[in-house]
């Protein structure tokens, strides 16, 4: 039987993730679970019973998601499994059956500081997905959390094809380019840091790779050359995809096309930034609709009717390896330490992860600046995702404030 | 020039609470040896392009400590 999830030292086929979903008496509301094959289980449990289910990431603090306004009682729940699946075209016959009473919520990070639900249908979630055939023998390279929307994307991409999944998101970097050749992986999609991370692991070409893709940040010439070093024979692809309206466009090289299948659903208005038709979004009650068009605050180029190039963000949101940071989130934490008096959080350049945060802190009087430091970087640590927490700080008299009294971020 | 860098590896390694090297061997891995993962390096990065004006990672991979000390020598 075919192989449907590799992770750490396990496999488990398509047979057994049956067999397991059989065992299941019961899902979780909220999915809240650090191993990711109990994730994409009870993900599936969840569409064929028709639930409406939540994804929490497993690194979200107890603080960050009493923020979501989640409460304890609510995280207890819990949905009863009544269905039992025979085999796989009984599994995917129960999907198709409920595909639209099944609800997925996720949380993005929202730019007002609490972070945004997002509701998605089968439809937004897996609008990209494409089955067919042809894709019958891929084998996927799972590189991202699977709590995430592109982490999703794969999965979708994956299982609807019975592909093979090979877990190598959080695995041992030494062992995945072991992994990678023994399974025979076809197909990896990953954020340009994750394949920084991974190539000086990967001693020698990986011929099976026949596809790369990537997103989530700036496109990087640089990356591109060294991949194609790794992966000769694979294609590369960079892919446009956000959480509220899932997989968008594709582009080799920088230059992204507009497919006729969206293009009434995508305009550039005069300032140049990108929107998207509400048709193209999951639902939210904290999207800010204009005239039934989402701005998504990308600042884009056009080149033609067709095809345009990303230039900046117009929000303050800062992307750290491909993770969507709100500098208000993190300077409402550190202002809580106390001592703290102000906070301006902004995002310091370099290679590896586009950007990582910077904080400059003013302090009370008289207050050791060598102890705060260690001090405020332990108390972030219990409140707020790795990433979200300042790598350098500096301690200043006073924030500089521009006329209109706002904070200056750089 | 070598004692700063050994200065703001081991800034980083303790901030983030990984073991600090004594000796700066020019073979040491900043992955495997130091444990450094894709933030640890980098903040690695940032600090050492603010104290000696050089992008060690602007031309592709670094991963050897000799290879830093190379690149800032070469500035």
């Amino acid at each position: 039987m075919e192989l449907f999830f590799h992770y750490r030292d396990k496999d488990i086929t398509y047979e057994e993730l049956i067999e397991d979903i059989n065992k299941t008496k019961e899902i979780e509301k909220y999915i809240y679970e650090q191993d990711p094959y109990e994730i994409l289980k009870k993900l599936i449990i969840s569409i064929i019973n028709g639930n409406q289910i939540t994804l929490l990431d497993s690194d979200f603090s107890v603080e960050e998601i009493k923020k979501l306004g989640v409460s304890e009682v609510e995280l207890e729940k819990s949905y009863e499994n009544k269905e039992k699946v025979e085999n796989m075209d009984d599994l995917f016959g129960k999907i198709e059956k409920n595909k639209d009473i099944w609800e997925l919520t996720l949380y993005t990070s929202g730019t007002t500081g609490r972070p945004k639900k997002v509701i998605h249908k089968l439809d937004t979630v897996a609008r990209s997905v494409k089955k067919s055939e042809e894709f019958k023998d891929n084998v996927w390279g799972f590189a991202y959390n699977p709590t995430h929307f592109a982490g999703l994307q794969v999965f979708f991409q994956a299982f609807l094809n019975r592909n093979p999944m090979i877990y190598i998101f959080d695995e041992n970097r030494k062992e995945i380019e072991g992994k990678l050749k023994k399974y025979n992986v076809t197909h990896i999609s990953a954020t340009p840091t994750f394949y920084r991370t991974i190539i000086p692991y990967i001693k020698s070409p990986i011929e099976s790779i026949q596809r790369i893709t990537t997103g989530g940040e700036k496109y990087d010439e640089a990356l591109e050359n060294t991949l194609k070093k790794s992966f000769p024979n694979a294609k590369i692809r960079n892919v446009y995809a956000s959480t509220e309206a899932g997989s968008l466009f594709s582009a080799k090289g920088e230059i992204f096309k507009i497919s006729d299948r969206i293009k009434d659903k995508i305009r550039i208005d005069e300032n140049n930034e990108l929107l998207i038709h509400k048709s193209l979004l999951g639902q939210s009650e904290t999207f800010k609709l204009e005239n039934d068009w989402y701005k998504t605050g990308d600042i884009v180029q056009k080149i033609d009717e067709d095809h345009f190039k990303f230039v900046s963000r117009k929000s303050e949101m800062i992307n750290i390896g491909g993770y969507k940071v709100n500098p208000h989130e993190v300077e409402t934490e550190i202002k809580k330490i106390e001592n703290v008096l102000d906070a301006l959080v902004f995002g310091r350049k370099n290679k590896i992860t586009g950007n990582i945060l910077a904080a400059q802190i003013s302090l009370k009087e008289n207050v050791n600046t060598k102890e705060m430091e260690q001090k405020i970087v332990n108390q972030l640590r219990n409140k707020l995702q790795e990433w979200k927490i300042p790598r350098i700080i500096s301690f200043v008299d006073q924030i500089k404030l521009t006329r209109t009294g706002k904070k200056v971020r750089k | 020039m070598e004692n700063k860098i050994k200065e703001i590896i081991n800034i980083v390694l303790e901030k983030n609470n990984k073991e600090t090297v004594k000796e700066l061997n020019k073979e040491l891995s900043l992955r495997d040896d130091l444990g450094m993962d894709s933030l640890d390096l980098a903040e690695l990065t940032v600090r050492i392009e603010d104290e000696f004006g050089v992008d060690i990672f602007e031309d592709g991979i670094v991963d050897k400590v000799g290879e830093i000390i190379e690149k800032i020598s070469k500035r």
